[in-house]
């Protein structure tokens, strides 16, 4: 009986815990919360990116992100993962990476040379969430 | 306002150390680095990334990259214990993050060769060189010839000391 309710209680506790990643209403519009925290606060960079928008993650999972990408009211737009090159040549795999939303309708996978935070060279995989966000993050 | 002859003689001095001074800025001459970028920042760069000026020119670094911040930092010990890669008789110099718009200025009197790179991307090869005077001026130091503290890459990038003594600009 003892190793039920432990099952049980940490089947609820997974159940809570993934409720909590993919809560799309708690990450709709910025600030999307702890523990995510905005990038330009953090880092010395921009606090609106163009093509970017304006990003929160949460350190954790850096330098993979996600990251989430809001336009400038403030509306969740994308989904940003950073993967470096060399941690991907070498082997590594991302895994299961949490997703800001799970409308998705479109994907960018780009070279991008570094920046302040993911100083080596990597891919920006880009999830972009409604037809109009790419457009919202251009500038 | 009554001025005394005291007062005149220090605001007179005042002035003309004033005026001095604004002279001297205005003789300077000024050249400018761009740091560039890519819109989605597949490539950055310094622009130019080779320049010759004379001794005493004031270089301004300018962040042109709307998403990217960039530095301009010398090859020194004073910054994170690098190989020197300037004279030593060169003030060495790091401008800290520049956001998009932000510049930083350096006036560079010792003649020689100066080598500077950014610090978040120094990885993609944005570096730069910089040749003041020429070698034949008393002092003159080279370019460094150490190559244990800079990635084959970055050391590629770098133009040669002739090729920016012949084009003054390299882009």
């Amino acid at each position: 009986m003892k190793s039920l309710i432990s099952l049980t209680a940490i089947v609820l506790a997974m159940a809570t815990s993934t409720a909590l990643a993919h809560d799309e209403d708690a990450l709709e519009t910025a600030p999307p919360g702890a523990p995510y925290v905005q990038v330009s606060d953090v880092l010395p960079l921009p606090e609106f990116l163009p093509g970017l928008g304006t990003l929160f993650v949460d350190a954790e999972t850096l330098p993979t992100g996600p990251f989430l990408a809001y336009d400038h009211d403030g509306r969740l737009s994308a989904t940003v993962y950073m993967t470096p090159l060399q941690a991907l040549e070498d082997g590594t795999a991302f895994d299961n990476l949490d997703v800001g939303s799970h409308t998705v309708t479109s994907v960018d996978i780009y070279y991008n040379a570094g920046h302040p935070g993911v100083a080596e060279p990597h891919a920006h995989v880009v999830l972009y969430h409604d037809v109009d966000a790419k457009g919202r993050l251009a500038q | 306002m009554r001025l005394t002859r005291r007062t005149v003689l220090v605001f007179g001095g005042g002035a003309i150390a004033t005026l001095a001074t604004a002279s001297q800025a205005l003789a300077r001459q000024v050249e400018v680095i761009e740091m560039r970028g890519s819109p989605r920042g597949e490539q950055i760069w310094f622009s130019p990334h080779g320049l010759a000026v004379t001794a005493g020119t004031v270089v301004r670094f300018v962040n042109r990259d709307p998403g990217n911040s960039h530095t301009a930092t010398a090859y020194h010990p004073d910054f994170f214990g690098r190989e020197r890669r300037i004279p030593a008789a060169a003030t060495p110099w790091g401008s800290g993050f520049l956001l998009p718009d932000e510049s930083y200025e350096v006036t560079l009197d010792a003649p020689g060769v100066y080598d500077f790179y950014c610090i978040p991307h120094e990885m993609a090869a944005m570096v730069g060189r910089i040749v003041v005077g020429r070698p034949s001026d008393a002092g003159w130091e080279g370019p460094s010839s150490d190559a244990s503290d800079i990635e084959p890459e970055a050391l590629a990038a770098l133009p040669s000391v002739s090729s920016i003594l012949v084009r003054h600009r390299v882009e």
